[in-house]
């Protein structure tokens, strides 16, 4: 018994694993400008230097796949701790509206600095998305003081999120045209535009931040049971709340920072990683988690990129049509458990 | 008080700020059982909830090993002291074993890997209230009153000195409160493990205590041995029933007696 789990979870691992090699190959292999693999094999060995091929897949692809890779990862593990925190299957940054609060503070930033022509740092970016998280997550706590039913727990942060759209909205309303359209197709969510050194700093602080939390795979684990028994167990159960939340925010920031709101994959990837592994355990769901969330959104990012190319679809446009059915099932699940 | 193993000073307990039951004053030695008793709402879960630092104290404080609770590491205090309480617990995708094996929480490392030792304790708890059949179910799909048993081989398995219950057998049929109550006696003997816990059957309560105390409304009724707390006319003071309803099942209550004495 004890033995085939644990395989069971090692197999779940390695095809999360290969996944995301196999999408990320392809995320590089394909795209608008069409390029013989051949080709692209030769360039990546050297054997070739053609300098178009060199330019897009190094300057181009490489570093949209590695944000896709990486991006997707956090989200889903954002969601993950979201779901943990709130002990709700459909609590992510997205639905709780702490996404649409980092792009209130990003576009309310950027429009602000833009103007006075000054370079936005990526690092300033993440800043300002992780007030605009923290913002919105002040309000979920809030509202989770008082209502203690999930569901409206939940329409709670969608009420948050439409509050902090509209001011976004506002903002842009207000900005010079050239912002405008910068703003809007980020706004939208998109992997495009990325440069290494935005992959730079995205890889520091997600990396960072997903050992902590791994770190945090015990406690967490206890956690589950509930407060009263993490306590009874020894967990400083104030201290991980503080934890999960920052957590939390500073993946969802460096997110929207980077691509925008991104729907879906947060509530998605942990619920397929989890029906993958057979398992909830933080040491297994952690990494399972990541992974997941990575090939999700490097498919996703695929399928925008191609459907209608050279005509790209924002990011949230594919993971909203794959992830949300995902959400509806957990909620007819959850019903029919409820009826047993 | 000197000798005592644990005992509460003046405890007072409540819910934000405002205080309960005030002036709770209790004294056990190691290997005794404390039954609260009271109607609903009279304020067993809260004492209890505070005992366990689960709610802060209002007043008073509480010690073990003439150390005061509140001055213990969480660590340190979770290899003492363990818990079951009413509130229904999600375990999702946990067997039953899973649920058990979170009792070794405080003796594992950091990622909680547990040793063949850890494992040996796990299996001698579940075998103590004979759930090793049940062992490898999902803990969401059992019965609330396999649950109980489940969460009491975990706080068992937490090698604790005092455990705490809040009505542990409210969902156990006549045979496993008996065997419940077997198992209590047998780990007072082995561990002299303290046992501090609620329980709505008077019955049980009188044969298993060695102190009760009974609560009514906002105060202590009444604390001491069984004896001198069920006297006849203060359960239907306790109550508000008469002796006949609470005498309603003489077969019944002799088998309890019969089998409770061991």
């Amino acid at each position: 018994m004890h033995k085939t789990r644990k395989q069971r979870y090692l197999l779940a691992m390695a095809l999360l694993g290969t996944g995301t090699l196999f999408f990320f190959a392809l995320n590089v292999c394909i795209g608008s400008a069409g390029m013989p693999l051949l080709k692209i094999v030769r360039t990546f060995i050297g054997k070739e230097n053609e300098e178009t091929i060199v330019r897009i897949l190094w300057d181009i692809r490489l570093p949209r796949a590695a944000a896709a890779w990486i991006l997707g990862g956090a989200l889903a593990l954002a969601g993950y701790l979201l779901q943990t925190f709130f002990n709700n299957p459909i609590a992510g940054p997205f639905v709780l509206g702490i996404s649409s609060g980092a792009k209130m503070m990003v576009s309310l930033m950027m429009v602000f600095l833009m103007k006075r022509a000054v370079r936005v740092s990526s690092a300033v970016m993440i800043f300002a998305a992780f007030i605009g998280a923290m913002l919105s997550m002040g309000f979920v706590l809030l509202m989770s003081r008082r209502v203690a039913n999930m569901s409206m727990l939940v329409v709670s942060g969608v009420m948050i999120g439409y509050i902090c759209s509209a001011v976004t909205e506002l903002i842009v309303t207000f900005a010079d045209d050239a912002d405008i359209v910068n703003l809007h197709n980020w706004s939208r969510g998109s992997f495009s535009g990325m440069t290494w050194e935005n992959v730079k700093v995205m890889m520091a602080v997600v990396s960072i931040t997903f050992a902590a939390v791994f770190l945090l795979s015990k406690p967490l684990d206890a956690y589950r049971m509930g407060e009263v028994y993490a306590r009874n167990v020894g967990v400083n159960v104030r201290l991980l709340r503080v934890g999960i939340v920052f957590f939390s925010s500073v993946l969802s920031a460096c997110i929207v920072a980077f691509a925008g709101p991104v729907s879906f994959v947060g509530i998605a990837a942990p619920h397929l990683a989890k029906r993958l592994l057979g398992t909830a355990e933080p040491i297994w769901m952690i990494p399972a988690c990541f992974m997941g969330g990575s090939v999700f959104c490097l498919f996703s990012d695929l399928l925008a990129r191609m459907i209608l190319a050279p005509t790209e679809l924002s990011i949230s446009t594919v993971t909203a049509v794959f992830g949300a059915p995902v959400v509806l099932w957990i909620v007819a699940a959850k019903q029919r458990e409820n009826t047993v | 008080m000197i000798d005592c193993y644990f005992y509460t000073k003046k405890m007072c307990v409540g819910y934000d700020g405002s205080p309960l039951i005030k002036e709770i004053t209790i004294a056990l030695k190691r290997g005794e059982i404390l039954t609260l008793i009271g109607p609903n709402g009279a304020g067993k879960s809260t004492i209890l909830k505070s005992i366990a630092g689960q709610l802060s104290l209002l007043g008073g404080k509480v010690c073990l090993n003439e150390k005061d609770l509140s001055q213990q590491k969480a660590g340190e205090l979770a290899k003492k002291m363990s818990v079951v309480f009413t509130q229904r617990v999600k375990a999702e995708l946990k067997s039953c074993r899973d649920v058990v094996a979170t009792g070794r929480y405080p003796y594992t490392g950091w990622f909680g890997r547990m040793s063949g030792e850890d494992e040996r304790i796990v299996d001698e708890a579940m075998e103590a209230v004979h759930i090793t059949d049940i062992s490898d179910r999902d803990f969401d799909r059992i019965s609330d009153g396999q649950k109980q048993r489940v969460m009491l081989a975990r706080a068992i398995c937490q090698e604790p000195e005092v455990i705490i219950l809040d009505e542990p057998t409210s969902y156990l049929d006549i045979r496993y409160k008996l065997e419940f109550l077997k198992i209590l006696q047998e780990m007072r003997v082995s561990k002299r493990l303290t046992v501090i816990m609620s329980l709505h059957e008077l019955e049980l309560a009188k044969i298993v205590s060695d102190k009760v105390l009974c609560l009514k409304g906002e105060y202590v009724l009444k604390y001491g041995t069984p004896e001198e707390v069920f006297i006849s006319d203060f359960i239907e003071q306790l109550f508000d029933i008469r002796e006949a309803d609470f005498q309603a099942d003489e077969k019944l209550l002799s088998y309890i007696r019969q089998v409770g004495r061991l």
